[in-house]
């Protein structure tokens, strides 16, 4: 029984990152008060570009490449929405488009052998042909992998597992103890006011949505190199939008992220253990729709003004500043 | 006219990769916008690639490169195909687009093109768009194309259409005389697939990785888990036992790789088969057979998957479409047309039809449309031979999996208790195409 518990629980933590990098790269956007509904494209480009960089360099320069690359999506995304001032769930949409049909295009046979080769002349046929590429090892920690469930759930994974950990920690000593991260949270907040104040509105932004981009793309490179690395068109199955909701579950608490992401990746590995235990034929059906049912709730519960006061939804979330 | 298309084919690379190396490109955004807005009707599945057999030869002389054209004979026969997915991901598509790539080969005088990525919905459009291009033949490879291609035919009674994996032709008299439907069905090589996992089991428990609970993937498992059953009980008096985990998607590597970690982990299965569009299933045994010390085996799926699990790669089911594209090819292309109703098995579309001896049999080569997988020196040398043996019968339909025989000579029981084949019956087309139960080993509930 305990070894079952356990398996589900790594599970959850093996598939909850995705969920969890992705949350805490939009959890920064959003408390500067940019929306990013492009999270879904820029997964899918860092996913495409991990499989086309581990198989040309190596998983060191795919995290690299990933991380750049998500960056400067981020900033296209800002160049967009902060400095021109379109509609931000526009942009974001478009971006998640853009990133489903480019990330497909990259990959597909033809490009990702030219880039491959540009990239590393010597790559062989078989790499260039190939629809996988090398997981990243996992790291078990010596000694705490031991302690009983806690141990493997959190300790036996890969190097991303534990930056996302890392990453989760220091985003919230960033965004609550540090005056950057008060100047981050007042330009989501009251942007006209932090102006006045001599923050640089604009420049927080920009710095926000990169560092939105770089971890969205992080997650998607995690589904591929770090969870199952196989690659096929649309892989990330609107996970993106999933962590969108994991954001307001937490609301907007990079800590909470955690939690939330490994109850929707735990759910995720429930969902086949429950179909074998024989739990009603027909509840897969009913766990498949769990994470969007939990989406629209979230979503609905958001739409109601006493309620954003209530979980602190920054207030200037969605509305591009301008000075008068 | 096929220059025109190949160049601004090349075009169209060149463009794409100069954005995508170059980056940026303020005009992605406004292509993203566009690519919004357009999105919901997902526009124009695009680009449609030209590819046609060699007729130009180069022969460089002393002085001058002199090009001749040989000569066609009378009239090109031109073929248009439908794809559901990109040519370039593993399974499905990719296999449809060799079978292509064969028949144009064979038969030489033949242009064919594609639209790949099409949406049901747009099926309709996209036939059309394929026969005002000059298609004497349109070939749709998804089951949800099969009213358009009907429809389509209805309205072009002098062209040609084929339907992949549907039931409706003018053979079977439920669509025009100009359409034929065409299959290459797998569930005799799921039995033996199911033979070479009851050798090997050492759990005596079998898994299976499924995408929806249709007709098509229901016999599929049962004909898997017979054949399982079959070999463990002849080896151990025991029954099999076999669980199934449906992940409601066609592709989806996340969740086959949780579905498939949960029949190992959870019930304990040792020999996965799996029917998704991924060969994720295979890559998890892999990992477990070479990194968790957990022996764990699995199959090859449409195509010859073993690079992805080179140490967990038992055998498999490859499918080859080329034969029953060429047939089409040379009946339209000499006027012989007829509609039929083809569902290849074991023994179809093969040079030699007959029954050899299992140290002579082809089982693991390529002959006709259905190809068994490399059988994995790990299956004991009896059950290779059982395995081959099978094969062989199956070839002249002597033995059929739906039978007392495939069963060790007990009747075929439901989950139910309820005797589905009993005596000498054998299932025919209409209980293999509606299959809607799960044979007695099977623990998991088929969903409804």
């Amino acid at each position: 029984m305990i070894e079952l518990v356990e398996s589900v629980l790594v599970g959850a933590v093996a598939s909850g990152t995705v969920f969890l990098l992705a949350s805490l790269g939009e959890t920064v956007a959003e408390r500067a008060g940019v929306l990013n509904l492009g999270m879904e494209g820029m997964m899918i480009m860092g996913a495409s570009l991990s499989y086309i960089f581990t198989n040309a360099l190596g998983h060191g320069w795919a995290i690299t490449a990933v991380l750049l690359v998500g960056a400067i999506l981020g900033l296209l995304h800002a160049l967009f929405t902060v400095s021109l001032r379109l509609n931000q769930v526009v942009v974001g949409l478009a971006f998640t488009v853009l990133g489903l049909g480019l990330s497909g295009l990259l990959a597909s046979n033809e490009i990702r052998g030219r880039i491959i080769l540009a990239l590393n002349p010597e790559a062989s046929p078989a790499v260039i042909a190939s629809q996988e590429a090398a997981k990243l090892p996992p790291i078990p920690i010596p000694g705490l992998v031991n302690i009983p469930i806690i141990g493997p759930m959190i300790f036996s994974h890969n190097i991303l597992v534990y930056i996302s950990l890392i990453l989760a920690g220091g985003l919230w000593f960033i965004l609550f103890k540090t005056s950057f991260g008060l100047s981050l949270r007042s330009v989501g907040e009251n942007p006209s006011m932090a102006d006045a104040l001599g923050v640089n509105v604009f420049l927080i932004r920009y710095i926000a949505m990169a560092i939105c981009g770089a971890l969205g793309s992080l997650a998607g490179a995690y589904l591929f190199i770090g969870y199952q690395p196989f690659w096929v068109e649309g892989m990330t199955q609107g996970r993106g939008f999933i962590s969108l909701a994991l954001v307001i579950l937490a609301t907007w608490n990079p800590l909470r992220a955690i939690l939330g992401a490994y109850l929707f990746g735990g759910v995720e590995a429930l969902q086949f253990r429950l179909q074998l235990v024989g739990v009603a034929a027909q509840l897969p059906y009913f766990l498949l729709m769990l994470p969007y049912i939990v989406t629209i709730v979230t979503l609905t519960l958001l739409s109601a003004e006493s309620v954003r006061k209530r979980i602190g939804v920054p207030a200037a979330l969605g509305v591009p500043y301008s000075r008068e | 006219m096929e220059k025109k298309s190949r160049i601004s084919r090349r075009k169209f690379l060149a463009v794409s990769t100069g954005a995508a190396v170059g980056g940026v490109a303020a005009g992605a955004v406004v292509g993203g916008l566009a690519g919004y807005f357009l999105g919901s009707s997902q526009a124009a599945p695009a680009v449609t690639r030209t590819v046609t057999s060699e007729v130009t030869r180069t022969v460089t002389g002393p002085g001058a490169t002199v090009t001749t054209t040989v000569q066609a004979p009378a009239k090109r026969l031109k073929v248009g195909y439908i794809y559901v997915g990109p040519v370039g991901d593993y399974g499905w598509t990719f296999a449809h687009n060799d079978g292509r790539k064969f028949a144009d080969t064979a038969y030489k005088n033949v242009d064919s093109f594609y639209i790949e990525s099409v949406p049901e919905a747009q099926s309709a459009g996209a036939i059309e768009s394929l026969i005002n291009q000059g298609a004497d033949l349109v070939i749709t490879t998804s089951f949800g194309y099969m009213d358009s291609t009907a429809e389509v035919a209805a309205k072009y009674p002098d062209k040609y259409f084929v339907h992949i994996s549907g039931y409706r032709s003018g053979a079977a008299g439920n669509a025009p005389q100009n359409m034929s439907s065409a299959f290459a069905e797998f569930y005799q090589l799921y039995y033996l697939n199911g033979l070479a996992a009851g050798a090997v089991t050492q759990t005596g428990v079998v898994g299976y990785v499924a995408a929806f609970p249709i007709p098509e993937v229901v016999r599929h498992i049962n004909a898997f888990v017979l054949g399982a059953n079959y070999a463990y009980k002849k080896r151990t008096g025991r029954n099999i036992k076999a669980y199934v985990s449906w992940l409601f998607s066609w592709f989806d590597p996340g969740k086959a790789r949780e579905a498939a970690v949960a029949l190992i982990e959870q019930s304990n299965a040792d020999v996965l088969a799996f029917t998704e569009d991924t060969p994720t299933t295979l890559q998890v045994a892999e990992e477990y057979t070479t990194q968790k010390g957990r022996r764990v085996w699995s199959f090859s799926h449409y195509n010859d998957m073993s690079s992805y699990g080179p140490n967990a790669h038992l055998t498999g089911q490859i499918v080859h479409w080329g034969p029953i594209y060429l047939d089409f090819y040379r009946m339209v292309a000499t006027g012989t047309w007829r509609t039929v109703d083809i569902w290849t098995r074991i023994g179809d579309y093969m040079p030699y039809r007959w029954r050899r001896s299992p140290e002579q049999s082809t089982a693991g080569q390529v002959d006709g449309t259905l190809q068994l997988g490399k059988l994995n020196p790990a299956i004991p040398s009896e059950w290779q031979l059982e395995i081959k043996m099978r094969y062989e019968e199956m070839k002249e339909l002597l033995f059929e999996p739906f039978s007392v025989d495939g069963n060790l000579g007990e009747p075929i029981r439901d989950q139910k208790g309820e005797v589905r084949i009993k005596g000498s019956e054998r299932a025919d087309r209409d209980m293999l195409w509606n299959m809607d139960w799960f044979v007695e080993y099977i623990e998991s509930e088929l969903p409804r």
